[in-house]
């Protein structure tokens, strides 16, 4: 297990850590699940990781999986240097936020596999810079349409809006 | 004892209440069958049907009366326009997004949401299909294959997986429209923990798990004039393939289920009583043998594979404590392919070993791949090769497929005359029918070690207090002097409270016996459904009446494991035996 964690990026000693901070609350799988996932370079958890939390903190891994599917928050697969988050949430959705994702998917040079209809959007581009995503409503429904791009919730988003943020953050770097 | 009540209207007439009951269960004791889907008594109350909504007199909107609680002065009405209306309507939604291929479906017969479509009056589904019902199915379990399409995420299979079998191999996965019941990361059932026990497919209301269907091998063997197909049939299917031709729960049909295989072209009627006769015999001299040399204690059965891969699986540290006993299936198997074969002059190789068994995961015993000692007893003596590997026993059907098997071919079961098991693998005791039900094999092992141990007969043979379909039954038996305490469990829910005491080494008992499905091999996720507290009662009293009916009563009066022991196996716990009859577990 330890080999296979290593092999994944995370250390053991810094998941235990997380958990041993929430030993005894219950239902504190949701916060144990977002740390480990901030541990982790690309920002996803992968199998190895979702079975020693499981072990580790007593929970069922079939419960464990439908926790980290269910919330759009979780990655099981692993992340771009950026995201970016399209809400498409019915406010959202109303002021055009599709254009602002077919948008983001033609200047970044995605394309959605036809096979995969109906699964969880998740787009990373060749050069793993950014993730693309969506979900289905972020709560800021007044501020339509938002775009998440790395953590910040950007709002009354344009085309033009979007290009620079996405030029702006190109230029810094990896998010740390 | 007085319990708080409540009194409430429901229709208009007032009732006197316990305090505290769901709505539907109020409604249900005054004489009202609200209709459910999702809900299971004391198993799941996930609330996701919403079929059983009704109206209480001042809420807002409609409620589901299988979680909420009656109260002091309220008024419920269940039949009104709008709780029709209400009802309609979601089992129309939920009927969308549901398959109409009921003709092909292995479910048609007991399939609960086509009974409800059926009572309800739905003529035509208002809203179209939108999906294309064209999800993968899960085909990665020897015993289970599981249908996302058909399936309406009612959850039962969630809740009798983690609260009564305490497996938790299936949750609910994704959201929305994407949801479905799956494994952790959709592995699949057969790459998971799951211990292929059925008891998902038992509370299915749809045909959205079936068993992993073995009739077609079966029909082949059957029509292939070089095999001799020999058939094995579990203690608890006799007390129970009955009901899949409309005879009442509890009818006891073995001569019937004897005629009727005959009919189907076996060439020889066994029965896996003789093997679990056998069994004892051998888990029997390994208890006596554990006891006087102080080895690992308690001692716990090993016919139930569901149980096996759970300890594998949850308990590693408790495997040392297993028998070492293979099943009766497995047992029977290996002795047919030697003892049976060599006496006959019969090519192993050309010999079948079908099985019927009360249970799904013995498709998955079968096919492990440490049982097929029959090959390796052969292989020296006939030169075989490594790609001839043959495994002990070739098919595994359940109750339910070897009732279809039997209705496929036109034979008018019930009016059958009783026939007779074949010689010399039919003939068995009352201590082997025994085994069909929880608590069976400890008392028919008890049976046996105390003649052994005392050199005396046993003078009352029934022991009463390891019987019944309570999930943990224990007893202290007294065995001339020396007090014997023994356990037994039924279902892995209740297994996991005894398995906890023998990990912590603080273990009382020196014997105990799991069954995996409540009630055991009777309420097995091979049998008719429905499968209720109320039938397993009926099942088990037609497996000790079965009992009373034998003439031998205790195994080790079996005359022909006598001459298996006499002629083949030497003695229990011989070096045959243990090449042939017993096996190992490995941590998963």
């Amino acid at each position: 297990m330890k080999n296979r964690l290593q092999q994944e990026g995370v250390s053991r000693n810094a998941i235990d850590a997380i958990i041993e901070n929430y030993r005894g609350n219950a239902g504190s799988l949701l916060s144990i699940l977002e740390e480990v996932q901030n541990l982790h370079p690309n920002k996803y958890l992968p199998a190895a990781t979702l079975e020693y939390i499981a072990g580790a903190a007593g929970v069922p891994l079939s419960r464990v999986y439908s926790v980290v599917t269910f919330y759009a928050f979780f990655n099981l697969k692993p992340q771009g240097d950026h995201s970016i988050i399209v809400c498409r949430g019915t406010a959202c959705h109303t002021r055009r936020s599709k254009n602002l994702l077919e948008y983001l998917k033609s200047i970044l040079n995605l394309k959605e596999d036809e096979s995969k209809e109906g699964e969880k959007m998740f787009l990373t581009t060749a050069d793993n810079k950014f993730t693309l995503k969506t979900v289905a409503c972020f709560g800021q429904c007044a501020l339509a349409p938002v775009v998440e791009v790395d953590g910040v919730i950007h709002s009354h988003m344009t085309e033009n809006k979007l290009k620079e943020i996405i030029e702006k953050v190109s230029r810094g770097g990896k998010k740390k | 004892m007085a319990e708080k009540k409540v009194t409430i209207k429901i229709d208009g007439r007032q009732y006197q209440v316990d305090a505290g009951i769901s709505i539907l269960k109020a409604c249900r004791q005054v004489g009202i069958d609200i209709p459910t889907i999702c809900y299971l008594d004391g198993v799941s109350e996930e609330a996701a049907c919403s079929i059983c909504v009704v109206e209480v007199k001042n809420a807002k909107t409609l409620m589901r009366s299988c979680v909420t609680s009656v109260s002091e002065g309220m008024e419920i009405a269940t039949a009104t326009d709008r709780v029709r209306k209400a009802r309609r309507l979601n089992l129309e939604l939920l009927l969308a997004g549901h398959p109409k291929d009921c003709f092909v479906c292995d479910r048609n017969q007991t399939c609960e949401l086509r009974r409800i479509a059926y009572e309800m009056g739905i003529r035509d589904v208002r809203f179209p299909k939108a999906t294309k019902f064209d999800m993968e199915l899960d085909q990665t379990s020897p015993s289970l294959i599981r249908d996302p399409n058909k399936c309406i995420l009612c959850r039962r299979c969630i809740s009798v997986c983690a609260n009564v079998q305490t497996v938790h191999a299936i949750d609910a996965t994704q959201r929305g429209k994407l949801t479905r019941i799956s494994t952790f990361m959709d592995k699949g059932l057969g790459n998971v923990e799951c211990v292929n026990c059925g008891q998902c497919l038992m509370v299915c209301p749809t045909g959205a798990i079936i068993e992993n269907n073995a009739i077609s091998g079966v029909w082949q063997a059957l029509a292939d004039s070089r095999k001799y197909v020999v058939v094995e049939t579990a203690p608890a299917v006799r007390a129970a393939i009955g009901e899949e031709f409309g005879m009442p729960a509890g009818s006891l049909v073995t001569g019937k289920m004897a005629a009727a295989l005959r009919r189907l072209g076996f060439d020889k009627v066994f029965d896996t009583q003789f093997s679990a006769d056998l069994t004892i015999m051998e888990e029997g001299f390994e208890l006596i043998d554990r006891i006087k040399s102080k080895g690992a204690l308690p001692l716990i059965t090993s016919c139930s594979p569901g149980w096996i891969k759970f300890a594998e699986h949850f308990y590693p540290k408790v495997l040392e404590h297993i028998s070492s006993c293979k099943s009766p299936q497995q047992m029977f198997g290996a002795v047919a392919k030697t003892y049976y074969a060599e006496k006959l002059g019969i090519d192993p190789r050309n010999m079948t070993v079908v099985s019927i068994m009360p249970c799904t995961a013995k498709k998955f015993e079968a096919v492990r791949s440490e049982m097929d000692s029959a090959f390796d007893y052969w292989k020296q003596k006939m030169h075989l090769k490594d790609e001839e590997r043959f495994p002990d026993v070739d098919f595994v059907l359940t109750t339910r497929e070897a009732a279809r098997m039997i209705k496929e071919t036109g034979i008018n079961f019930v009016s059958l005359a009783d026939e007779r098991f074949d010689e010399p693998l039919g003939v068995s005791t009352g201590a082997a029918v025994i085994f069909g039900a929880t608590g069976g094999v400890m008392e028919a092992a008890l049976r046996t070690a105390y003649e052994v141990l005392t050199g005396k007969t046993l003078e009352k043979i029934d022991f009463e207090t390891v019987r019944g379909l309570k999930g943990i039954k224990t007893a202290e038996i007294d065995i001339d002097g020396k007090k014997l305490k023994v356990a037994v469990a039924s279902s892995l829910g209740n297994a996991r409270v005894l398995l906890d005491e023998v990990q912590k080494g603080v273990s009382p008992y020196a014997f105990i016996e799991i069954m995996t499905c409540p009630g055991g091999c009777l309420g097995g996720g091979g049998q008719p459904i429905p499968t209720t507290d109320e039938i397993r009662q009926k099942r088990m009293d037609a497996i000790y009446q079965e009992d009373r009916n034998m003439p031998l009563r205790k195994s080790h009066e079996n005359p022909a494991v006598t001459a298996l022991y006499k002629e083949f196996m030497e003695k229990p716990l011989s070096e045959k035996s243990h090449h042939l009859l017993h096996t190992h577990y490995a941590p998963r």
